[in-house]
C-alpha cells in the first residue's frame, strides 16, 4: 500500500538523514537529444486495445443519466478572504517533489497532491457524495461497471495547457510504467481498472474490474498526468524528475525559487487557477502563499507556534492540549491563540498491538488471548489520553454498517490472562514475578513501535502486563526502522496503525489473506503446508493464514451485493477477533488544533468526515486581524478567549 | 601490608594536600558506596515487613506476591499501599519503607493522569516526576549508577587494550609498530556515531537489556582504545632507550620482565593522569547517545533520556531538566576536579629523578 503509514510516522524520521539537504544540481540533468516518450506510449495503447479504447461520440449510449453533484452544500464560507501568507513547518525537507516512486510517500505529498491536487470528482466531506472536480458531469452504467465522464473544458494545468482526455489515457500508462519504480501503483492501476475509452477531447469512460458498491468513487477518483511534462520519461525517471514540480490542476504551485533545500519550501496560489470561481472550490485555498520552514524538533516547532512564527499547531496529544497549551495559558486567556476541538466520523486508524503469529509461543492462541487480557488499554486511555480517546474494538471500526455492531475488545483481566497463560503451560512465577513454563522458559516478548511520541503508552502497558506475569521488552524505533522491521516480519508484537482512507468498506485482502502471509500457505485440502515460507514486505503483519478467512475474502472481493459484503465483513471481523492476533488499542474521535486569532474558520469549523483541520483548506487568513492582534500583543490589549468544542458530529 | 613505592607514597600525599581534588574524591567515593547499596535507599520494595509475627526483608529476595501478606493478588506487593493498609487496620503488622519508596520503572500518578508533577515532599517525589509519572530521583539515582558502572567498565577495557597494544608497539617497534600504526589510523577514521546507529539497527531486539548494554559498551570500546595507544607507544619508546633498560637486558631479563617490572611502573603517571578524563568522556558519550536515542535501551533509567525529556518540556516541567542537568554537572565536575588533582600530584616535573 502506498499511503499506509499514518502521519505519526513522520515524527522522528528526521535524525538519521538530517544531512541530506545540501544543494545539488540533480534537477538540471542534461537532456541531450530531446527524448520523446510519445511513440512508446502510443505503442502501449496499441498493444493493449482491450484497456485503451478509442471511439467516437456516436458510440456513447444515449440514455445516460448525467449527474453533477447538484444540490450539495457548498464547501467553505463566502466570508473567506483571499490573501496573506500561511506559515507552517515541516520536520524534514521533502526528499523529492515527485508524487510517485521512491521516497515520494513523505509528509510533503499532502501539499503536492492529497490535499491540494484535483481529481475528476471528490467525496463531499459532509455527505460523502460525489461533487465535481475536473469532471463537469458523470453518468453511471453499472451493468457494464462503467462511468462516463464529461471533462470540464475550462480545466487547465498550472502551466496553461488544457486538460484533455489524453492526459487520462497517459495517466494509466504512467502509473503502469516500470520507470516510476512503484510496484503498488503498477498493480493497482492494472487490476482495479479494466478499460479507459476516449470519445473526444472532453469525454471519456472508465471501467472498473469489479462492480463494487463504490465503483463510481473508484472510477472518478483519478487525476490527469500531463504528458507534455513527462515527454522525456525513461529509465532515469526518478532522478530526472526528482526536483521538478509537475504542472497541477490544483490551486497551489511550487516555484523553483521557493525550493531552498534543507531550509524551506513554499507553495504559491495560482492567480489564474481555472477553478477559482467554481462551486465547492471558490471559497477554499485562500492564503496567497504557504511558507513551510524546516524545524526538525517538535518541541522547537511548538515554541515557534507560541511565538507566532507558525499560524496553527495540532494539539491532538493530551500533553499539548492540557500541559503545553492549557486553557489557562496567557496567550489563550488573552484571546491571541484560539483552541478548537472538532469531533468527526470516519474510518479510524487501527492503533493497537499487531502480534506476529509466526513467532514461537505467539503461534499459540492461548498465549495471544492471555496477552490481550494482560494489556491495560483502559488505563492508557484514562491516564495518558486523559479519557479523551476511546477503546478501539476491532481493526475495522468506523466503517458504518460494515463495522461489527456488537463485538468488544478483550478487557484487561489479570485472572483471565493467567488462565490462558496457564493453559499454555506458563503457571510458575519466577523470582522477578514473570511466568515461566516447566522448561524454565520465561513469558517474555518484545513490544516494538515506530512511534517515538507514544513511547509512554508502551511503558504503561509493560508495567501493567508485569502484574499478569508477562514481560514486555520495549523497543522504541525510528519510524522507518520500525516499519521496516514489521515489513520483514521480524517483530514479536508491534504497536502501530494503518492509516485508513475515507472508504466505504474495510480492506481485508491486504491484511488477512494467506497469500500475504506465506508462499503456498495451504495444501489443496485446506491443511497447512508444512514447507510454507513466511512472506515479507506485505501488510499481513500478523502472518495470519486461515483457510476459512481466505475463502471469505475471495467471496468478499467478488461480491457486488452490499448486504452480502456487510455480512461477510462481520464474519471476518469475528474470525479475526477469535484469532486474537490483533489487540485493539484506541481511537481518537476528534481532532484538535490551536490557531492564532487571525486564522479564521467557517461556521461549524469543519465537516463531518474531515480528518484534520487544515486538509480542506477552508480556513483563511485575516490580515487585518493579524495586524490588530500583533499590535494588541505588544500593547497588552486582550480579547475574549476562544476555546470551542464542535461536537455536532460526536459519536 | 601493601608496601608503597616511596615515590608513589609521596605523590599520594601530595594528592591529599590538593584539597579540592581530595574532597571531590571523598564525595565521589561516598557516592559510589551509596549507589552500591541503592536498593536500600531508593526502592518500591519495603526494607522490612512485619506480618503476623514474621519478619520479611524483600529488598534483595525473590518477589513477594500480594497473597503473602493477605492481599488478593498474585503479582508483586505494592508496599506503599500495604503500609497504609496496615496502619489503617491498627494491628501489630508494620512496614518500613526506604526513604524514597519508588523504583525507577513504576508509573506513580497520584493525580490520576500521567504527567510531570513538580517536586513535593508530601508524595515523597523529592525531585518531581517525569512525563510518565516516574520518580525522577529514582531514575537519576539508578541512571547515575549505570552511567558510572558503564564508565568504569569502559575505562578499564580501553586501558587494557590500549596499554597492551601501545606497549607492544613501542617496545617491539619495527614492522610491528609500522603495521599497527597504519591499522590504527584507518580504524580511528571510522565514524563512531554511524557505527553505533548501524549496529543497533541490525542486532535483534529480543536479546536482554543487559546484553544490549554490553554490546553498546563493546562498540564504544572498539572505537575508543586507539587514543590510548599513542601515549603508551611514545612513553614506552622513550623508556626503552634509557640506560636502565639496556642494563636489564644485558643482565638477561626477559621481555615480559622488562615490560612489567621496569617500563610499566615508569609510565604509570601518564596512565593515571588520563583516567579521570576517560571516565568523563565515557559518561558524556553515553549520555549523549541516550539523548540521541541510540544509547541504553528503554526503559533503562538514564541521564540522557531525562535530559531529552527535560528539553522537550522546558516550559511545562523545568524540574526535569534542572535535576538531570544538575546531576550531570556535579558528577562531571567531581571527576574533573579529581583528574586535575591527580595530574598535578603526578606531574613528573616535580618528582622525576632520572628525567
Amino acid at each position: 500500500m502506498s499511503r499506509i503509514l499514518p502521519n505519526l510516522c513522520f515524527i522522528g524520521l528526521t535524525l538519521l538523514l538530517s544531512g541530506c539537504g545540501k544543494p545539488d544540481d540533480n534537477a538540471a540533468v542534461t537532456t541531450g537529444a530531446e527524448a520523446d516518450v510519445s511513440a512508446e506510449v502510443e505503442a502501449f495503447y496499441a498493444a493493449n486495445p482491450e484497456f485503451f479504447g478509442f471511439k467516437t461520440l456516436a458510440d456513447v449510449p444515449v440514455d445516460l443519466n448525467w449527474e453533477a453533484g447538484e444540490g450539495l452544500p457548498e464547501i467553505g464560507s463566502p466570508e473567506a478572504r483571499k490573501g496573506g501568507t500561511q506559515y507552517g513547518a515541516l520536520q524534514d525537507f521533502p526528499r523529492t517533489l515527485r508524487t510517485v516512486g521512491p521516497d515520494s510517500n513523505g509528509g510533503f505529498r499532502t501539499f503536492l497532491l492529497d490535499e491540494v491536487g484535483m481529481s475528476l470528482t471528490h467525496l463531499h466531506p459532509g455527505t460523502r457524495e460525489l461533487y465535481p472536480g475536473l469532471a463537469e458531469a458523470w453518468a453511471l452504467d453499472p451493468e457494464n461497471r462503467t462511468v462516463y465522464i464529461k471533462l470540464d473544458p475550462q480545466a487547465t494545468f498550472s502551466d496553461g495547457a488544457a486538460i484533455t482526455a489524453d492526459d487520462y489515457l497517459f495517466m494509466f500508462w504512467f502509473y503502469r510504467s516500470p520507470y516510476i519504480m512503484a510496484p503498488w501503483y503498477n498493480n493497482f492501476y492494472s487490476t482495479t481498472y479494466s478499460n479507459i475509452t476516449r470519445y473526444d477531447d472532453h469525454l471519456i469512460s472508465i471501467t472498473t474490474a469489479e462492480l463494487k458498491p463504490d465503483f463510481a468513487e473508484k472510477a472518478t477518483n483519478l487525476r490527469p498526468v500531463p504528458q507534455h511534462h513527462y515527454k522525456a520519461m525513461g529509465e532515469n525517471f526518478t532522478e530526472r524528475y526528482q526536483w521538478q514540480f509537475e504542472p497541477t490542476p490544483g490551486a497551489y504551485i511550487v516555484r523553483e525559487d521557493d525550493i531552498r533545500k534543507g531550509r524551506s519550501i513554499a507553495l504559491t496560489r495560482n492567480d489564474n487557477w481555472w477553478a477559482k470561481d467554481k462551486k465547492h472550490w471558490r471559497y477554499r485555498f485562500n492564503p496567497d502563499r504557504i511558507q513551510l520552514n524546516i524545524i526538525r524538533d517538535s518541541a522547537k516547532m511548538f515554541e515557534a507556534f507560541k511565538r507566532g512564527d507558525i499560524d496553527q499547531f495540532g494539539l491532538n496529544l493530551a500533553e499539548y492540549w492540557y500541559e503545553k497549551l492549557p486553557d489557562s495559558d496567557p496567550d489563550v486567556q488573552a484571546g491571541y491563540i484560539h483552541k478548537s476541538v472538532f469531533f468527526n466520523q470516519r474510518p479510524r486508524p487501527n492503533f493497537g498491538l499487531w502480534v506476529n503469529t509466526a513467532q514461537p509461543l505467539l503461534d499459540n492462541p492461548d498465549i495471544r488471548k492471555g496477552v490481550a487480557h494482560a494489556t491495560h488499554w483502559d488505563l492508557v486511555i484514562e491516564k495518558f489520553f486523559r479519557g479523551d480517546n476511546d477503546r478501539l474494538n476491532t481493526a475495522s471500526d468506523g466503517f458504518g454498517d460494515f463495522s461489527h455492531p456488537t463485538l468488544r475488545a478483550r478487557a484487561f483481566d489479570i485472572d483471565k490472562a493467567q488462565q490462558y497463560f496457564a493453559a499454555a503451560g506458563f503457571n510458575q512465577r519466577g523470582a522477578d514475578g514473570i511466568l515461566a513454563n516447566a522448561d524454565g522458559q520465561r513469558l517474555a516478548f518484545t513490544l516494538s513501535t515506530g512511534y517515538e511520541s507514544l513511547r509512554d503508552v508502551l511503558t504503561i502497558l509493560r508495567q501493567e502486563a508485569a502484574k499478569a506475569g508477562l514481560d514486555l521488552r520495549l523497543e522504541i524505533l525510528d519510524g522507518t526502522v520500525g516499519w521496516k522491521k514489521v515489513q520483514e516480519k521480524q517483530h514479536d508484537i508491534h504497536f502501530s496503525a494503518f492509516g485508513v482512507p475515507l472508504e466505504m468498506y474495510p480492506r481485508f485482502w491486504e491484511h488477512y489473506h494467506s497469500v500475504n502471509a506465506y508462499d503456498d500457505a495451504f495444501l489443496e485440502d485446506g491443511s497447512i503446508n508444512p514447507e510454507r515460507q513466511l512472506k515479507t514486505q506485505t501488510n499481513n503483519i500478523e502472518a495470519l493464514a486461515l483457510f476459512e478467512m481466505d475463502e471469505l475474502i475471495e467471496r468478499y472481493r467478488r461480491s457486488n451485493d452490499r448486504a452480502e459484503m456487510v455480512a461477510l465483513s462481520h464474519r471476518m471481523i469475528e474470525l479475526h477477533h477469535d484469532h486474537a492476533s490483533f489487540i485493539p488499542g484506541f481511537y481518537q474521535g476528534y481532532f484538535r488544533v490551536g490557531h492564532w486569532r487571525w486564522i479564521r474558520y467557517p461556521e461549524g469549523f469543519s465537516y463531518k468526515h474531515a480528518g484534520s483541520a487544515g486538509e480542506l483548506y477552508v480556513h483563511w487568513i485575516d490580515t487585518d486581524l493579524k495586524e490588530e492582534t500583533l499590535a494588541a500583543r505588544r500593547s497588552g490589549q486582550t480579547f475574549d478567549p476562544a476555546i470551542t468544542v464542535h461536537n455536532q458530529w460526536a459519536e | 601490608m601493601l608496601q608503597l613505592n616511596p615515590q608513589t607514597a609521596k605523590k599520594l600525599q601530595r594528592f591529599r594536600r590538593i584539597r579540592r581534588g581530595y574532597y571531590s574524591f571523598l564525595i565521589l567515593a561516598g557516592l559510589l558506596v551509596t549507589l552500591a547499596f541503592g536498593e536500600l535507599l531508593v526502592n518500591s520494595r519495603a526494607l522490612v515487613v512485619s506480618y503476623e509475627g514474621n519478619l520479611y526483608f524483600p529488598t534483595y529476595t525473590d518477589f513477594h506476591p500480594g497473597t503473602d501478606f493477605g492481599l488478593d493478588y498474585a503479582y508483586e506487593t505494592n508496599y506503599r499501599q500495604l503500609k497504609k493498609q496496615f496502619a489503617a487496620e491498627g494491628n501489630d503488622n508494620w512496614v518500613l519503607l526506604p526513604p524514597v519508596p519508588y523504583n525507577p520503572y513504576e508509573n506513580h500518578a497520584p493525580g490520576g493522569t500521567f504527567r510531570p508533577l513538580p517536586p513535593t515532599a508530601e508524595t515523597q517525589h523529592y525531585l518531581g516526576t517525569d512525563t510518565t509519572s516516574r520518580d525522577i530521583l529514582a531514575r537519576l539515582f539508578y541512571g547515575t549508577r549505570i552511567a558510572l558502572v558503564f564508565a568504569f567498565a569502559f575505562t578499564a577495557s580501553v586501558y587494557v587494550i590500549g596499554i597492551t597494544i601501545g606497549c607492544a608497539m613501542g617496545y617491539f617497534g619495527g614492522v610491528f609498530d609500522l603495521v599497527f600504526q597504519r591499522l590504527i589510523e584507518i580504524w580511528s577514521n571510522v565514524p563512531f556515531l554511524y557505527m553505533v546507529i548501524i549496529i543497533f539497527s541490525v542486532i535483534p531486539s529480543n536479546i536482554a537489556v543487559i546484553t544490549r548494554i554490553s554490546i553498546l559498551l563493546l562498540v564504544m570500546v572498539l572505537f575508543s582504545w586507539t587514543g590510548m595507544t599513542y601515549y603508551m607507544r611514545t612513553e614506552t619508546y622513550k623508556e626503552k632507550s634509557r640506560d636502565y633498560i639496556a642494563s636489564a637486558r644485558i643482565i638477561g631479563a626477559s621481555n615480559a620482565r622488562i615490560i612489567f617490572r621496569h617500563i610499566m611502573p615508569n609510565v604509570l603517571s601518564t596512565l593515571i593522569t588520563f583516567m579521570p578524563f576517560t571516565i568523563v568522556a565515557a559518561i558524556s558519550a553515553v549520555t549523549a547517545l541516550d539523548f540521541l536515542g541510540f544509547g541504553l535501551p528503554a526503559p533503562t533509567p538514564s541521564l540522557g533520556e531525562l535530559l531529552k525529556q527535560g528539553t522537550a518540556n522546558l516550559r511545562t516541567a523545568p524540574w526535569i531538566v534542572i535535576a538531570a542537568f544538575g546531576t550531570l554537572v556535579i558528577l562531571l565536575t567531581l571527576v574533573t576536579f579529581i583528574g586535575e588533582a591527580i595530574r598535578e600530584s603526578f606531574d613528573p616535573k616535580t618528582h622525576a629523578v632520572y628525567r
